[in-house]
């Protein structure tokens, strides 16, 4: 992770856009490529998060390390697609990263604000699933909890 | 039981040694004739009735498994959970071998990845040793390294099944009975509000999973070996368990849209969907409706169980600020 943005006057703003596998992160990086694209004095971070599974979710070592390596994988595949797709939209290539920060996550949400805190990002962007009542109530929503949560920066939910 | 310790090891007993263990503690008609000692579980399959299991030079003298006993209908065999008593010592145990057992849990039409996990109850029985509120055991390995929890057998029915015989109707109940069991459901809130503190989940609360002890009238939470890779909240799973236990207690049983029904009760036509459980659409939160003497400030913590509900717990600090409100109106009238 390269903590090189800051928002001091003349510098770049720096957005946070935080991607799963999901559509709704799709429409997320895509509404920044359609908003941003190709405005000077932006520059981008994609990050994806991955919790890690608990110490013994799996029953051997050789098992969580093929989880862990499959998910970086699909992980860095997904964020490649979008660092490719805020280049085409008018990103300068030095100007779009990417993140894989896998990490023991009690909460996700917490872990992009960590990340978004430590870029100093001014803005977070993040897709909205959608998802119903009584998810929700059960697992919780990333996307709320980085609204409820976020400090001294923007949030974007995307829908 | 007062915090069970991991006994020191011994050294291992030979056969005769464990006969006559065997006839003094269980009785001399239960010696087998062929005693089998087994010190490596990973098939426990194969750790039968009468075998000697013998851990960290312990010997357990194994008896019958244990049944999943949820509801009282289907109750699995749970063949990696035996009933054993301590030869040493004469206390039964229930010994959890290790069963990695991965599926799919489903709650009302949510589904999510689970595992048993023998590590995380043996860290959760450390972390609760003295603790009033849940059993207490701890673990040893056995000679292939499996995880192995012992734990004190608690006599006793299930709270659940405890409160079915309190009170001639839910009015006697409530008012004679309810206050108590309120207080002990308090009780078993703050234990789980202690796990989370200390970032574990009990994973799997359900009313059967807290066992009311015959000896010291104790609640204990039991069973806290599930595991799963947790959404945004962690502890949402937990919280959700605890508002199901709740409306069990408050309503002493579930009430369900098929009980009034059947019953030709009133109340059936006035209820809509926002009275329903928000996951299990037909049992019924808003009890007030059903039992008008309820006091609000309960009937209020339960609405955040339903249907209706706009705003959930996230945790059990903002459930028992209001069950503490609830518990005050109830007490006082």
């Amino acid at each position: 992770m390269k903590p090189e943005s800051k928002n001091s006057p003349g510098a770049d703003r720096h957005l946070l856009i935080a991607v799963d596998d999901s559509e709704n992160a799709k429409r997320a990086v895509l509404y920044v490529a359609d908003f941003v694209g190709g405005v000077p004095g932006f520059r981008a971070t994609v990050l994806s998060v991955i919790p890690e599974p608990p110490a013994d979710y799996f029953s051997t070592d050789e098992e969580r390390g093929a989880w862990l390596k499959e998910h970086e994988a699909g992980a860095a595949e997904i964020l490649e697609r979008y660092r490719q797709v805020l280049v085409q939209s008018g990103f300068p290539e030095d100007r779009v990263d990417t993140v894989v920060d896998v990490r023991d996550c009690p909460s996700v949400a917490d872990c992009i604000l960590d990340v978004q805190r430590r870029l100093q990002c001014c803005t977070v962007i993040i897709g909205r699933r959608g998802i119903s009542k009584k998810e929700e109530f059960l697992f919780g929503s990333t996307s709320s909890n980085v609204l409820h949560s976020g400090k001294n920066c923007a949030v974007w939910v995307i829908e | 039981m007062n915090g069970t310790q991991a006994p020191t090891a011994g050294t291992r007993p030979d056969k005769d040694a464990l006969r006559d263990m065997i006839a003094r503690r269980a009785g001399p008609g239960k010696v087998p004739e062929r005693l089998r000692i087994i010190t490596d579980t990973s098939d426990f399959f194969r750790v039968d009735y009468g075998d000697v299991v013998i851990l960290e030079g312990r010997p357990y003298f194994i008896r019958n498994y244990e049944r999943e006993g949820r509801f009282g209908i289907d109750e699995e065999p749970k063949f990696w959970v035996r009933r054993a008593l301590d030869l040493s010592d004469g206390s039964t145990k229930i010994i959890k071998m290790v069963f990695l057992e991965r599926f799919t849990a489903r709650v009302g039409d949510l589904t999510f990845e689970c595992v048993r996990s023998p590590g995380k109850e043996a860290a959760i029985l450390d972390m609760v040793r003295g603790h009033p509120n849940f059993m207490q055991g701890f673990s040893v390995k056995d000679a292939s390294g499996n995880i192995i929890r012992i734990i004190d057998h608690i006599r006793g029915p299930t709270l659940a099944d405890h409160v079915l015989g309190l009170g001639k109707d839910h009015e006697e109940y409530f008012h004679d009975h309810f206050p108590s069991v309120l207080d002990e459901y308090i009780g078993l809130v703050k234990a789980i509000g202690f796990l989370h503190d200390r970032g574990e989940k009990h994973g799997d609360i359900r009313r059967d999973h807290i066992i009311k002890e015959r000896a010291t009238g104790l609640s204990r939470w039991i069973d806290f070996d599930f595991n799963y890779l947790h959404k945004e909240n962690v502890f949402g799973y937990d919280v959700f368990g605890l508002g199901n236990v709740l409306a069990y207690l408050a309503g002493r049983g579930d009430v369900t849209a098929h009980q009034l029904r059947g019953e030709g009760s009133p109340v059936f036509q006035r209820l809509t969907e926002e009275d329903f459980n928000i996951v299990f659409g037909n049992r019924v939160v808003n009890l007030k409706k059903v039992y008008p003497y309820i006091p609000d400030a309960l009937n209020y913590v339960l609405m955040h169980f339903s249907t209706g509900a706009n705003i959930f717990y996230d945790n059990t600090g903002e459930l028992l600020a209001d069950l503490q409100e609830a518990r005050d109106k109830i007490h006082s009238s």
